[in-house]
C-alpha cells in the first residue's frame, strides 16, 4: 500500500522507520516528561498564540500529534510548521500544563541535530547573526540595519544605514563606537566561548546545518585559539 | 568581450567557473585571479565586508579564501584551486561593493600561485559549457540577477 504523503511536496519524504527514529529521539529528551500531559482541546493555546494569528499554525496540532504518537504527522510538522512558532511560550497557560512551545523546542533541536533540509532552510536567514555572535562574542551588529535586511523599518532605515558610522560615534560610551560589533569583547571571554562551543558540540551542529558558515567560523576560531596558545585544538 | 546574459546574470565566456561555488578564475601561467560571479553577488545583495585571507596563506581547493558579509548573508568564497595567496584586492577593505559593481574586473578577490592547475582546471567549466551549466542552475533555482548603481556593463 502506498503511504499517505502528508508533505504536500514541501519537503523530502522519508521512510516510516526514519520518522519513528526521529520521533523516538524527540521522546527520549530529558525534558519530554515535563511538556506533555494530554490535551482536551480547549484551544486556549491557540487563542494565546501570536503565530496562529498570522500563519497556518496551531500549537494544539503539535500537542495532539505527539500525544497520538502519529510519527507521520510529527515528521510533517517537524519539516514545516514548527518553524512558524515564535517561541514566546504564551501557550504555557495550558490548563493541563502542556507546553507546545517546549515540545517544539525539542523537535527543532532534533531537526537541527539530524540536519533536516527544512532546518537548514529555516536557519539560512540567521547565518550572519550566528556568525556575528559566535565570531565576535558580541551581540548582533549595528551594520545589520540595511534596507534589504530590515525593510520593515521603512524608509528610515536608508538614513540609518547610510550614516551609521556617524550615529554610532554620537553615542557617549566609547565601547559602542563600532559598527561591525555591538561592543568590544574581552579576549579572555571570547577564547572561553570558542572553547565551550568546541567542547559542547555546537560546532558539530553548525557543520551539519551550514557547511559554509562552519568553515568561516573555524577559520576565525582556529586562528585566535592558536594565538592564545591552544594550537592543539582543531574542529575538523 | 564575449558574454551571455541569462535573466540579467552576466557570464563571461573566457573565464573558468566553479558553478557549484559560484566562483571564477582567470589564469595566466600558474597565477590565477579569483572572484565571485555576477550570480553570487546578486544572491548576496549589497556587500558590506569582504575579508580576504592574508598573503602567504596556503589553501586547498574548496577552502575559504575570503569571508563576505552582506546585510542578510555571510559566507565563504571557496578557492577553486589549490595554492598560495600572493596578492589580495586591497580595495575591498574600504569598498566591498566593488564585488557588486564589478564582479569580473575591479572586484576580484585574491590572486593565487596554483600548485596543481592543470588537473584542477579540468574540474572547472568554461565557454559554452559554463553558460549552459549556469542556464540550468538559474532556471532550477529561480535566480534573477540584480545590480546596484554604477555596475559594469558589457557590450
Amino acid at each position: 500500500m502506498m503511504a499517505l504523503d502528508l508533505s504536500q511536496n514541501k519537503h523530502t519524504d522519508v521512510s516510516f522507520e526514519e520518522k519513528e527514529r526521529l520521533f523516538d529521539e524527540v521522546k527520549s529528551d530529558s525534558r519530554w516528561d515535563f511538556v506533555l500531559n494530554g490535551c482536551y482541546e480547549c484551544g486556549i493555546c491557540v487563542a494565546a498564540c501570536p503565530s496562529a494569528r498570522f500563519y497556518d499554525f496551531s500549537p494544539r496540532v503539535i500537542a495532539q500529534a505527539v500525544a497520538r504518537e502519529d510519527a507521520d504527522l510529527v515528521y510533517t510538522l517537524m519539516s514545516d510548521s514548527i518553524w512558524d512558532c515564535s517561541q514566546c511560550f504564551s501557550c504555557d497557560r495550558c490548563p493541563r500544563q502542556n507546553s507546545p512551545g517546549q515540545i517544539i523546542t525539542i523537535m527543532r533541536e532534533v531537526a537541527v541535530k539530524n540536519g533536516l533540509q527544512t532546518a537548514k532552510k529555516a536557519l539560512e536567514g540567521y547565518g550572519r547573526i550566528i556568525y556575528k555572535i559566535m565570531s565576535t562574542g558580541s551581540q548582533v551588529s549595528p551594520d545589520m540595519l540595511q534596507p534589504d535586511a530590515f525593510p520593515d523599518w521603512g524608509t528610515h532605515v536608508y538614513e540609518i544605514a547610510e550614516n551609521l558610522e556617524v550615529w554610532r560615534k554620537a553615542l557617549p560610551p566609547e565601547t559602542l563606537h563600532t559598527t561591525e560589533t555591538g561592543w568590544k569583547i574581552d579576549k579572555k571571554t571570547i577564547i572561553e566561548l570558542y572553547l565551550i562551543w568546541h567542547m559542547t558540540g555546537v560546532m558539530d551542529l553548525i557543520e551539519g546545518v551550514d557547511e559554509g558558515l562552519f568553515m568561516i567560523l573555524v577559520d576565525v576560531m582556529e586562528e585566535r585559539l592558536e594565538e592564545a596558545g591552544y594550537d592543539d585544538i582543531t574542529f575538523d | 568581450m564575449a558574454h551571455e546574459n541569462i535573466k540579467g546574470c552576466i557570464i563571461l565566456q573566457d573565464l573558468h567557473y566553479s558553478v557549484k561555488d559560484n566562483t571564477w578564475i582567470r589564469a595566466e601561467g600558474d597565477i590565477v585571479t579569483i572572484g565571485m560571479t555576477d550570480i553570487a553577488q546578486s544572491l548576496a545583495g549589497p556587500i558590506l565586508h569582504a575579508k580576504t585571507k592574508s598573503v602567504g596563506t596556503v589553501r586547498k581547493k574548496g577552502r575559504p579564501i575570503a569571508t563576505v558579509e552582506s546585510g542578510k548573508w555571510v559566507g565563504p568564497v571557496k578557492s577553486p584551486v589549490t595554492g598560495e595567496i600572493i596578492e589580495v584586492n586591497e580595495g575591498l577593505a574600504s569598498d566591498a561593493q566593488l564585488i557588486n559593481r564589478s564582479p569580473y574586473r575591479d572586484g576580484w578577490v585574491v590572486k593565487m600561485k596554483a600548485n596543481n592547475l592543470d588537473a584542477e582546471m579540468n574540474e572547472l567549466t568554461t565557454a559554452d559549457e559554463a553558460v549552459e551549466a549556469y542556464r540550468q542552475k538559474i532556471e532550477a533555482d529561480g535566480i534573477e540577477c540584480s545590480h546596484i548603481d554604477d555596475t559594469d556593463t558589457y557590450d
